[in-house]
């Protein structure tokens, strides 16, 4: 399994940062997409700003995908949630973690949010975990384009080519069950949200061969 | 939008929670489910780690004997401490 560059980490932590940003409370390939502009150091971000895509721009048109419902608009997190029932979420979970330690409620966490077949007493998320991550088709793409081209560490250019295989790619049909749904709808994301990175580019006319090609030719491997 | 001026627009939402918004006020109580989802399962597991019977934990919980039983029985339970 191939790691992450440092950079790489950091579109992901600008990933996120941009996810909050827009009150979206999960990580998105679309996302991905803004974090990559967002770092701006690498080629990739160079090769999206050469396709007319930049930071405000892409911000401005995921708004515009959240007014038609592409992507949720605007919600709270489930600090601000909880806090304006009178719950400290940190208190809350340091307490805890102080307790039981940080072993046993990575268990719990783990035990109430699993999928079961009863489904009894399952939620499909807690405010004591991050924001669900809904990157690992991308991921997974990523890495397999890093194997085929043996390259050992994943950077900007993989990630963005993983955005792009994804975008072509149906999801497996294992990722359409019924805890999924429920995850999904828990923050707010419309039925059949699939990433909302490929409307975000066609927002901007992007030819996704165009894309592929060039980060390809960045990697140093040449048009497919 | 500035980062504050997002920022300040979800707290003034989050703010409504106790108003009548169904919006707000369900996802306020989802995230308090997935809290107590979380610390019941731990609960209950250090209460059986302390040799607690089901019935004991259930009297507690104010449930069934059989629900807390099917709940959290009859799985890969615990952890290793």
């Amino acid at each position: 399994m191939a790691q992450r560059s440092e950079q790489a980490d950091r579109v992901l932590d600008l990933a996120r940062a941009e996810a909050d940003l827009l009150g979206h409370r999960y990580l998105g390939p679309e996302h991905l997409v803004l974090g990559v502009l967002r770092e701006g150091g690498s080629g990739a971000s160079q090769i999206l700003e050469a396709n007319g895509v930049n930071l405000a721009a892409a911000r401005m048109e995921l708004r515009r995908l959240a007014e038609r419902g592409l992507v949720p608009g605007p919600r709270p997190s489930d600090a601000e949630l909880l806090g304006a029932l009178g719950i400290d979420l940190e208190t809350v979970r340091q307490s805890t973690e102080q307790t039981f330690g940080h072993k046993a409620l990575g268990w719990a966490i783990r035990e109430a949010t699993r999928a079961r077949r009863g489904g009894v007493g399952r939620v499909p998320r807690t405010p004591l975990r991050d924001p669900p991550m809904l990157i690992g088709q991308v991921l997974v793409h990523a890495g397999e384009r890093a194997r085929a081209l043996g390259i050992e560490v994943i950077g900007p250019e993989l990630l963005l080519l993983g955005v792009v295989t994804d975008i072509r790619t149906p999801w497996p049909r294992c990722m359409n069950n019924r805890w999924r749904r429920q995850l999904h709808a828990s923050v707010g994301l419309p039925m059949g949200y699939r990433g909302a990175a490929g409307p975000l580019l066609q927002a901007f006319g992007v030819d996704l061969d165009q894309l592929g090609g060039a980060l390809l030719a960045e990697l140093g491997a040449g048009v497919p | 939008m500035s980062e504050a001026a997002a920022s300040s627009e979800v707290t003034q939402v989050a703010a409504a929670t106790s108003s009548q918004d169904p919006e707000v006020g369900l996802a306020a109580v989802a995230a308090l489910r997935g809290l107590v989802e979380v610390l019941e399962a731990l609960q209950v597991e250090n209460a059986r780690a302390k040799g607690w019977s089901w019935q004991q934990i259930a009297a507690r919980l104010g449930v069934t004997k059989q629900a807390v039983h099917h709940k959290y029985a009859g799985r890969r339970f615990g952890f290793r401490r």
